[in-house]
């Protein structure tokens, strides 16, 4: 009921209304993809075609932002109903985390065109692109809750994460591949857990950029901790928000 | 055997201080660890039982104090320390106002605070007439909140959480809102409901009406349970607490 709701206040309130889901990261991606792949030439990151490269990990990317954003938020826009309700207070988070993934899968035409453009189709390992988008959903889920239930306790956090987030848009290979980046470096650069996932959605175009199950492995349990991480610190928290509505 | 029973409750409550010198100064002492932000007692050890059919007046100075004592009952507030059990469910009544949305329509609304308290959507559809006819919006069902006539808002909350099957429910007075006419159909349809049998939880600050309709008063000073009596009684201590200060 409540994603309902966050879905309709988000695309009645402009005339393009849904459109917009497809036109923002599409927008974003031609940006990018004049920059990188026209003006810059042969310097060229990443994997051919660029525009299809860029689209894939630009659109999960998108969905990351909107969602660990809105997270900072969560709580503070839901005082007057948690006031009230008897509700869970996890089930707020799994709202904003909901709504902001069916955004995502509105926008997912946008890879379609793409493909329809560069004509290059996906092999077999296309397979892993929902179970990436499962991992995400996960991953989303545990950030979400341990951002917006340390949110209440620390408001300064929106922030950081705004930060964060932003120093993030560069430290995953989404512009680059994760080939771009030295060997030595490859386990490192894996700590960050969407390194993994952006792998798993690429992984059906280029089978060879493929990251390897070391790093695979590695950027998932990053994950894991912070799920777990998230579950923890809610329910220590969870009579603080409450007490915050 | 109580429908709620409080026992050994203590709670605090976040509360922001006065903000102490301007700008800078006010800035650095956050900084320091004086923040702005403190905890307040609100409630101290406090333990009773209310009975099945019973109407119990919580009177009392504070209206933080009362609607966390709300709250507690219908446990969307965890206590501190001590415990607060319920053998039904327990409706607040408070504030549900705030959660409704002017950009969404009266029937939206009504899912959205009818989901929120817990009610399913074909639960909802068959009762949306009654909740309709009740607040008198029949012919605004399809309109925004926001264009809904003054008081929309408050007498659509009421009828709500009103449809809620239960048998507990807890009033916060602020609830009590609309014209003359609207509040004493609400007056007349918590006497309904108490024939019925249900359980009434009204937080009140010392107000006449409570008088006719509640068999109990919980008198509350300082966060401490001082008395436990009828309510003419409660409402004399309360009026005696609100004198003496005005006497110093």
């Amino acid at each position: 009921m409540l994603v309902l709701r966050d879905l309709q206040n988000q695309y009645t309130k402009f005339r393009l209304g849904y459109l917009w889901s497809l036109l923002e990261p599409l927008g974003m991606s031609l940006v990018l993809w004049l920059v990188f792949s026209v003006l810059l030439g042969d310097r060229a990151l990443g994997l051919s075609p660029y525009l299809l490269f860029l689209s894939v990990a630009i659109l999960p990317w998108w969905w990351f932002t909107k969602s660990v954003n809105a997270s900072t938020k969560i709580f503070r826009r839901a005082r007057g109903e948690l006031a009230f309700s008897a509700l869970p207070p996890q089930i707020w988070v799994m709202r904003t985390v909901l709504s902001t993934s069916v955004e995502f899968i509105f926008s997912l035409p946008v890879i379609v065109l793409a493909i329809v453009l560069t004509r290059d189709l996906p092999g077999i390992y296309i397979l892993f692109f929902p179970v990436a988008i499962l991992l995400q959903f996960l991953l989303l889920y545990g950030i979400g809750l341990l951002v917006s239930s340390l949110s209440v306790v620390i408001p300064d956090l929106a922030r950081v994460v705004k930060i964060v987030v932003r120093a993030m848009f560069y430290l995953s290979p989404i512009l680059y591949s994760i080939t771009n980046i030295p060997q030595s470096l490859q386990s490192i650069a894996a700590i960050n857990p969407l390194v993994g996932i952006l792998g798993l959605y690429r992984i059906g175009w280029w089978p060879e950029e493929h990251t390897t199950v070391v790093s695979l492995v590695i950027s998932l349990s990053v994950g894991a901790a912070l799920f777990i991480a998230g579950i923890y610190t809610f329910h220590r928290l969870k009579s603080r928000i409450l007490k915050e509505a | 055997m109580g429908v709620i029973e409080f026992s050994h409750v203590s709670l605090t409550m976040p509360r922001t201080k006065r903000r102490q010198g301007s700008g800078r100064k006010h800035r650095l002492r956050r900084f320091a660890g004086e923040t702005s932000r403190t905890m307040v007692p609100v409630l101290q050890d406090v333990s009773f039982t209310v009975n099945k059919g019973e109407s119990v007046a919580i009177v009392s100075a504070k209206p933080l104090m009362r609607t966390s004592l709300i709250r507690l009952a219908a446990a969307t507030l965890i206590p501190d320390s001590g415990s607060v059990t319920r053998t039904e469910r327990v409706v607040p009544m408070i504030a549900i106002g705030r959660a409704m949305g002017p950009t969404f329509t009266i029937r939206q609304n009504t899912y959205l605070v009818g989901a929120l308290l817990g009610m399913s959507p074909e639960e909802l559809t068959e009762k949306l007439p009654s909740i309709i006819e009740f607040a008198e919006l029949g012919s605004h069902l399809d309109r925004h909140l926001r264009g809904a006539p003054p008081g929309a808002r408050q007498r659509l909350a009421w009828s709500i959480a009103m449809a809620v099957d239960a048998d507990v429910y807890a009033i916060d007075q602020t609830l009590v809102v609309g014209g003359l006419e609207f509040r004493q159909k609400c007056w007349s349809a918590v006497d309904t409901l108490r024939e019925n049998g249900a359980t009434f939880l009204v937080s009140s600050d010392g107000a006449k009406q409570y008088r006719r309709f509640c068999d109990r008063g919980l008198y509350f000073d300082q966060g401490v349970l001082i008395a436990d009596t009828t309510v003419p009684q409660a409402l004399a201590l309360a009026r005696e607490a609100r004198r003496e200060p005005l006497g110093e």
